[in-house]
C-alpha cells in the first residue's frame, strides 16, 4: 500500500505544482537574502545580522515551515482515504484479503513517507543554496535532526487532513476543512496574541498555543534554538519557546485524527462510487 | 448450508437509514455452478454482493465464504474470491500490468508465478498488446476484460461478477460467455449478477431472482422456466389478417387469448402443448396465406417478470 500510496498522490497535477513553488520560493528567499549581502545598506557591514550568512541553511529548512510544507502535507492526504471512495476503487482494495487497518495504515504511512521525501528535497535544497551562496555552514550536523523535526510537525495537519478524508470521504470538502482551520488558527492565534499584548493577560498566549498552527510552526524553531547557539536569526530565535509542550500538542492532535479515522473506517460502510 | 455450498448467504438483512435493501436474503451455491443472480434496478443485486464481499456490515444474516465469515476473517475468507465490480472505476495512474501485479501481490503470490498469470490472463482476457499502456488510455470495454483479469489473479475458487458484460461489444460478450463456461468446467464457482436475461439464460446452471430487497426465486435455470410456465404461445403472420379468422381462432377450445399486431397474431394457449399443426389448419380452413408460424415456449425473460409480479 505504501508504494501505492506514492504512485496516487504523484498521479496528481496540484502536488507537482504546490512543491515545484515551494522550491521556486526557496530559491527567491535565497536570492533575495543573497542580494541583500552583497549589496548591504549603510550600517549593515560588521553587523551582527551579518553574521545569519553561517547558518543560512536554516533559513532554507525552516522559512517554508509556517505555511508551504503544511499545505502540501494537506494535498498529499486530503485525497488518500476519500479519492478511493469517490472514484470506486476503495470497492477493489478492500474486496482483497486485507484488513482495513493494514489498508489505512498502508495509506498513512505511503503519503507521511512521500511527505518526508518533499521535506528531504526542501533540506537538500536548502542546504545546497546556503552552502552555494553565503560560504560554510555552521552546525550543519543538526540537519538530520532538525529534517525529523519538521517531519514530525506536519504530522499535524497531515493526520488531520487524512482524518477528514475518511470522515467526509470527499476530497475537495477535507481540504477546504483543514485549510479553513489552517486559517482560522493564524487569525484567532494573531487575535490572542494582540489581547496579551494589550492586557498582559498570559491565559491568552496559553489558549493560542493550543491552536494547531502554534506547535507546527514553532516547533522546529524552538528544538533549532536549543540545538544551535550560534548567531541567532529570525528563524530561529522564538520567544517563550516550549519544546514539550509544542511535541505534546502535535501529538494530540495526531494520535485523535488518527483514531477517529481507524474508528469511521471499521465501524462503518465502505461506501460506493461519489466521484 | 449444504457440505458443497461453496458460497452461502443466509438471512442476510441490510438497511440504509429507514429503507429496508435486504430482507432475510438466502441462497447456497455450490462448487462448479454458474449462479445468475437477477433482479431490477434498486431490488438488492449489488447490496448483496457488497456485503458478501465485507463492504457493508449487515445488520442480521451471516455469509459463509468456502465456511470463513468475510466480515469476521476477511484476510482469509477473500483470498479464495475474485471480484469484478460493476462499470468499474481502476486506478488510471497504474498499467494494466502494474495493477495486475499490485493485486498479485496483494494475495500474496510469489513473483514468479505473478508474472506469468499476468501474462497468461492478459492474453485471456485479449489484451497482451494492451498490458504495459496506462488504464487512462483503455476503452470501457477494455476496462471490463481487465477488471475480469484482475479478479481471476489469485486462481479464485468463487468468482463474483456484477454485470460483467454491460457495455461489452458482442464479440466480448461471446467471449466472457464462453470463458465462464470454461471456468464452471474447471470446477470454479461463478456467481453473476446480471440484468441481460439472455446471457443469464445461455450460461447459468441456477438462478436467484430478488425484488424489492426479497428473494422470490431461487433454484435450477429449468425449474424457474418450470415454476412461471403458464402457457406456451405460437406467433403466426399471415399476408392479411381478417376479423373472422381472428375470432375463429380466439373461440378454439385450447386458445386463451389472440393479440394482433398488423399482420402477426400472437396466440396465448391454454396449456404448455405444441398446437402449430391445429392452428395452421384452422388458418387453411379459412383461406389465410400463411407466411410464418412459430411456437414460443416461456423464456426466462417471460418467467423474471411473471416472478417479479409474484405470479406463478
Amino acid at each position: 500500500m505504501v508504494t501505492y500510496e506514492w504512485r496516487r498522490a504523484l498521479a496528481k497535477k496540484k502536488f507537482y505544482v504546490l512543491v515545484i513553488l515551494t522550491l521556486v520560493l526557496q530559491i527567491g528567499l535565497f536570492a533575495l537574502f543573497s542580494y541583500f549581502f552583497t549589496n548591504p545598506p549603510p550600517g549593515f557591514v560588521g553587523s551582527p545580522l551579518e553574521e545569519m550568512k553561517a547558518s543560512m541553511w536554516l533559513v532554507g529548512v525552516l522559512g517554508l515551515q509556517g505555511l508551504f510544507i503544511p499545505l502540501i502535507a494537506i494535498v498529499i492526504a486530503g485525497g488518500s482515504m476519500s479519492e478511493e471512495y469517490e472514484r470506486g476503487t476503495a470497492d477493489i482494495l478492500l474486496s482483497k484479503p486485507i484488513t482495513k487497518m493494514e489498508y489505512m495504515t498502508g495509506k498513512f504511512l505511503g503519503g507521511l513517507s512521500l511527505l518526508g521525501f518533499v521535506i528531504v528535497l526542501i533540506t537538500i535544497l536548502g542546504t545546497t543554496l546556503a552552502y552555494g551562496l553565503f560560504g560554510p555552514q555552521e552546525s550543519i550536523q543538526f540537519v538530520p535532526v532538525i529534517y525529523l523535526v519538521l517531519l514530525y510537525s506536519n504530522l499535524l495537519f497531515f493526520s488531520m487532513t487524512f482524518m477528514f478524508s475518511e470522515v467526509f470521504r470527499r476530497t475537495t470538502l477535507s481540504i477546504m476543512a483543514v485549510i479553513g482551520i489552517f486559517v482560522a488558527s493564524l487569525f484567532i492565534g494573531g487575535i490572542l496574541s494582540m489581547m496579551h499584548l494589550m492586557t498582559q493577560e498570559q491565559l491568552y498566549l496559553e489558549i493560542s498555543k493550543w491552536l494547531p498552527n502554534w506547535s507546527v510552526s514553532n516547533l522546529p524553531s524552538f528544538v533549532a534554538s536549543e540545538l544551535i547557539t550560534a548567531p541567532e536569526s529570525p528563524f530561529v530565535s522564538v520567544p517563550g519557546g516550549d519544546i514539550q509542550l509544542a511535541a505534546a500538542i502535535i501529538a494530540v492532535y495526531t494520535i485523535a485524527s488518527i483514531l477517529i479515522a481507524a474508528l469511521k473506517l471499521v465501524r462503518s460502510d465502505v461506501t460506493k462510487r461519489t466521484g | 448450508m449444504s457440505p458443497q455450498s461453496v458460497l452461502a448467504v443466509s438471512n442476510l438483512t441490510k438497511f440504509y437509514g429507514d429503507f429496508k435493501a435486504l430482507d432475510s436474503v438466502s441462497f447456497a451455491v455450490e462448487k462448479g455452478w454458474i449462479y445468475g443472480y437477477l433482479g431490477p434496478n434498486g431490488a438488492g443485486k449489488t447490496t448483496t454482493i457488497r456485503t458478501m464481499l465485507g463492504l457493508l456490515r449487515p445488520d442480521q444474516g451471516e455469509v459463509q465464504i468456502d465456511g470463513v465469515n468475510p466480515a469476521k476473517n476477511p484476510v482469509h475468507a477473500l483470498k479464495s474470491v475474485g471480484y469484478a465490480p460493476e462499470l468499474p472505476t481502476l486506478q488510471t495512474f497504474f498499467s494494466g500490468e502494474q495493477l495486475m501485479e499490485f493485486i498479485g501481490k496483494m494475495f500474496g503470490l510469489a513473483a514468479q508465478a505473478r508474472k506469468a498469470r499476468i501474462k497468461q490472463l492478459l492474453d485471456l482476457v485479449g489484451l497482451k498488446e494492451w498490458g504495459d499502456k496506462k488504464i487512462g488510455k483503455y476503452s470501457k470495454g477494455m476496462v471490463q476484460r481487465l477488471s475480469l483479469a484482475l479478479a481471476l489473479i489469485n486462481d479464485p475458487l468463487v468468482l463474483i461478477m456484477d454485470e460483467p458484460t454491460i457495455g461489452m461489444d458482442p464479440e466480448g460478450t461471446a467471449h466472457f460467455r464462453n470463458l465462464f463456461t470454461s471456468l464452471s468446467k474447471e470446477g470454479k464457482t461463478i456467481f453473476i449478477s446480471s440484468h441481460l436475461l439472455d446471457e443469464v439464460q445461455r450460461i447459468c446452471t441456477h438462478v436467484g431472482m430478488i425484488n424489492k430487497g426479497k428473494m422470490v426465486f431461487n433454484g435450477l435455470i429449468t425449474q424457474v422456466l418450470e415454476t412461471f410456465t403458464k402457457q406456451w404461445v405460437i406467433e403466426a403472420e399471415l399476408k392479411t389478417v381478417t376479423k373472422t379468422m381472428i375470432t375463429a381462432i380466439k373461440n378454439l377450445d385450447y386458445v386463451e387469448d389472440v393479440k394482433v399486431d398488423e399482420n402477426k397474431l400472437r396466440i396465448e394457449l391454454k396449456e404448455k402443448k405444441d398446437l402449430r399443426g391445429e392452428i395452421s389448419s384452422e388458418i387453411f380452413k379459412r383461406k389465410g396465406v400463411l407466411l410464418s408460424l412459430n411456437l414460443h415456449k416461456i423464456t426466462l425473460e417471460d418467467a423474471y417478470l411473471r416472478a417479479l409480479k409474484g405470479d406463478q
